[in-house]
């Protein structure tokens, strides 16, 4: 093992040495001794951001250096990484595992019969095709924002901006989504113990949907208990409980269990709804950017981020595509679609009785809770990420003295989560969250593209992906297609609200320069 | 003689201070003094440093001066971080530190109570004690708890040899003391006894199914003994 000095910056000392003498002040020489196990990466974060918005702010100066284990400052301030391997998996894993089997089965059935399992293997297929560029961009930048960082500082604010203040709302309505579908699982859990609920005017999955949101916001300002842990213990039961009814279903629907399952033609509905339920369905592979999100806390980015991001591309599609072939050979396509966004329960139920029912329900409730949760978080770091850079105040970052909890970021979350989840349109929710990822994606696509080819010396990954420029080109066509396939109500949100950031950064921002050096 | 790295960490940003009394303590070490600030998984580390990085600079600024005016050279390092914990450790790696203080007041520094568990690490523990103590009118107290398969004379071996050492290393042997206890419970033991001194020495422990469940024993002894511990380090492990 080479005893390497890692980091050996000196910067000045901006205090007195005082008059006393024979004192000695070392500022910030860091270095790691012999006996470190891994390779220690420490690159110069060499994007200088500069300019001011309207009010005059700043954005934060780059950090000097980015190691392993830390985010390091001038001064001898350093940012401890402490999400390991186990944990950005569960950040992706528990985002998207909600949506993709707990929520769509039914709805895709509906629109494409059978072969909504390939409407599941495309999203499948581009989200693979995006993870693998965002991870090796993540490893050459491995800082809080993920995907907004990227583009910001390779192709420039204007970008930067409009995919920024897009993750933001894109989560928005991710999380609205995901609370309806909350909403109907406690429907359902209560409609299993023969209880009708009527909560007023609006539909009581809504007003469940709202109290949940409301109170995952509450919590996320006010909860001091390790939500991290928690995020990872959810994710784990969750697998066990799925794993355990699909290999039931599996097994049963190759006749193991001497039961006739329902044929079905697999393309029953057409080629064409395979692709707009793709387009549908791809909000449940939304969550491998926010593992990006957090990638300033993650230890051992260079290892964790690829495996992270990809590997729970990878887990979360087999799941998808296993569930939806065990619940299409369960009921058929058609009876699936009529039972609409719970239809796992009757599946679970169909299967192995009242506690199949009852485990789907748990874990529905796991399932969609974690991924509200964990996308009302990530609202709130990209919320961070741009106020860091000037395109937000920064007020909006602020921390609250009491909880140490971002109160604003987390209100400027759950604030629109609510107004969303009050319209109750879940597909329109999916598809515009889907939207503003997609372009997201695209970019991610793009930059790494521009970045491979003007070769930056600051640009130095350390996980390369295979296949460029050919499958980041497809990445990006892909992600942009299956925009196409969308309700064009979807397409007129989300447009809009790309044209509003522009606009935003235009009058607020016109002034903050974040591209590096390319 | 090189100056014993000592670790002081500090929650900055929580109103903990400079404890009375350390910066005589530590005149003759070298200080990484760790101002740390811990916040909730909602908050990202660098959302803090933007608020409370000057602030937090402030007073860390502020301790140093008043460690090196009292003879210790200082280098600092201010982290913010979800995990108290894996940054103390990452820093006493990462500055090779001999010691970690548990930083709490103490009076006049008379005597030092230096808990003695076996030959390992022992090294070590004469580098702090030898470091911080030589040529200072302050007694050390060696002090050991015989376990069942130690021979009185294995004992003797043990606090003679660090004797001998830290004589060597300009301890007084007039002010060397050693005592040694048979049939108690080693923890409450030490915790006991020290509060008749100013401060207590004592080695990490190996970390073995007990420590898990009960917490190192420098830990415990520190949550009995309301005065400053310093715990030697664990030699780093090569890999």
């Amino acid at each position: 093992m080479l005893c390497r000095f890692r980091s050996l910056w000196f910067c000045c000392a901006g205090f007195a040495v005082g008059s006393f003498g024979a004192v000695v002040i070392h500022v910030g020489i860091v270095f790691m001794h012999a006996g470190e196990s891994h390779a220690m990466d420490d690159r110069e974060v060499d994007v200088s951001a500069a300019g001011e918005n309207i009010e005059g702010q700043q954005p934060e100066p780059e950090p000097e250096s980015v190691t392993e284990e830390t985010t390091t400052h001038d001064e001898g301030v350093e940012l401890e990484r402490t999400i390991g391997l186990v944990g950005g998996l569960a950040i992706g894993i528990g985002t998207m595992i909600g949506a993709g089997i707990f929520v769509f089965p039914g709805l895709a059935a509906n629109e494409a019969g059978p072969a909504a399992a390939l409407s599941f293997a495309i999203g499948g297929v581009i989200a693979l095709l995006v993870a693998l560029p965002a991870s090796e961009l993540a490893t050459a930048m491995p800082r809080s924002g993920g995907g907004y960082y990227f583009i910001s500082r390779s192709l420039g604010t204007a970008g930067g901006a409009i995919v920024g203040l897009g993750l933001w709302l894109g989560l928005v309505f991710a999380a609205a989504f995901y609370l309806v579908g909350l909403g109907h699982y406690v429907v359902a859990v209560f409609a299993e113990i023969g209880v009708t609920l009527s909560l007023g005017p609006a539909p009581p999955h809504v007003v469940l949907g709202l109290i949940a949101g409301a109170a995952l916001t509450a919590l996320s300002v006010a909860g001091t208990e390790r939500t991290a842990a928690l995020q990872n213990v959810i994710v784990v039961v969750l697998l066990i409980i799925l794993t355990g009814v699909l290999t039931y279903g599996v097994l049963d629907a190759l006749g193991l269990f001497g039961r006739q399952t329902v044929p079905d033609t697999f393309f029953s509905k057409g080629y064409f709804p395979v692709l707009s339920t793709a387009a549908l369905v791809f909000t449940s592979y939304l969550g491998f950017a926010q593992v990006a999100t957090v990638a300033g806390e993650i230890k051992r980015p260079s290892r964790n981020l690829p495996l992270a991001m990809v590997g729970s591309v990878v887990i979360v599609t087999v799941f998808y595509a296993v569930t939806i072939l065990v619940a299409t050979s369960t009921f058929g396509a058609d009876r699936l679609g009529e039972f609409g966004e719970t239809a796992m329960v009757n599946v679970g139920r169909d299967l192995l009785g009242l506690p199949g029912a009852v485990l789907i329900l748990v874990a529905g409730l796991l399932a969609t809770f974690s991924s509200a949760n964990a996308s009302i978080l990530s609202a709130s770091r990209s919320i961070y990420a741009l106020s860091r850079d000037a395109l937000l105040p920064k007020k909006a970052s602020e921390i609250n003295l009491q909880y140490g909890t971002p109160h604003v970021a987390l209100a400027m979350a759950g604030g629109p989560i609510l107004v969303l989840v009050a319209t109750d349109s879940v597909e329109i929710l999916a598809e515009v969250a889907s939207f503003l990822h997609l372009v997201m994606y695209a970019l991610i696509c793009v930059a790494l593209l521009v970045l491979r080819r003007r070769d930056p010396s600051w640009y130095d990954p350390d996980f390369r992906m295979p296949g460029a420029p050919v499958l980041p080109a497809i990445g990006a066509v892909a992600s942009v297609a299956l925009i196409a396939f969308m309700n064009p109500a979807s397409i007129v949100i989300g447009v809009v609200i790309m044209v509003l950031s522009y606009g935003w950064y235009r009058y607020y921002a016109d002034d903050v320069r974040l591209k590096g050096d390319i | 003689m090189t100056r014993p790295s000592v670790l002081v960490p500090i929650r900055v940003l929580e109103g903990e201070s400079l404890p009375e009394g350390v910066p005589d303590l530590l005149a003759d070490a070298h200080v990484v003094l760790l101002g740390y600030h811990v916040v909730p998984g909602q908050t990202a580390p660098g959302q803090a440093r933007m608020q409370f990085e000057e602030k937090a600079l402030a007073r860390l600024e502020e301790f140093e001066t008043v460690l090196s005016n009292a003879g210790a050279t200082v280098e600092h390092r201010l982290v913010f971080t979800h995990d108290a914990q894996q940054t103390i450790d990452r820093q006493i790696a990462e500055n090779d530190c001999l010691a970690a203080l548990v930083p709490r007041a103490l009076g006049a520094l008379e005597d030092v109570l230096v808990a003695v568990r076996g030959t390992v690490g022992i090294d070590r523990l004469a580098r702090v004690v030898g470091g911080l103590f030589s040529d200072r009118d302050i007694d050390v107290t060696l002090y050991h708890v015989t376990s069942d398969d130690e021979t009185d004379a294995d004992v003797d071996v043990l606090l003679d040899g660090l004797a001998d050492r830290l004589a060597d290393e300009d301890v007084d042997p007039d002010r060397i003391k050693t005592r040694i206890d048979r049939d108690v419970k080693p923890v409450d033991a030490i915790a006991e006894l020290a509060e008749a001194y100013d401060c207590v020495v004592m080695g990490e422990s190996d970390t073995t199914l007990a420590t898990f469940v009960f917490g190192m024993p420098a830990d415990q002894v520190a949550d009995k003994f309301l005065g400053p511990v310093l715990v030697v380090q664990r030699e780093p492990s090569d890999e």
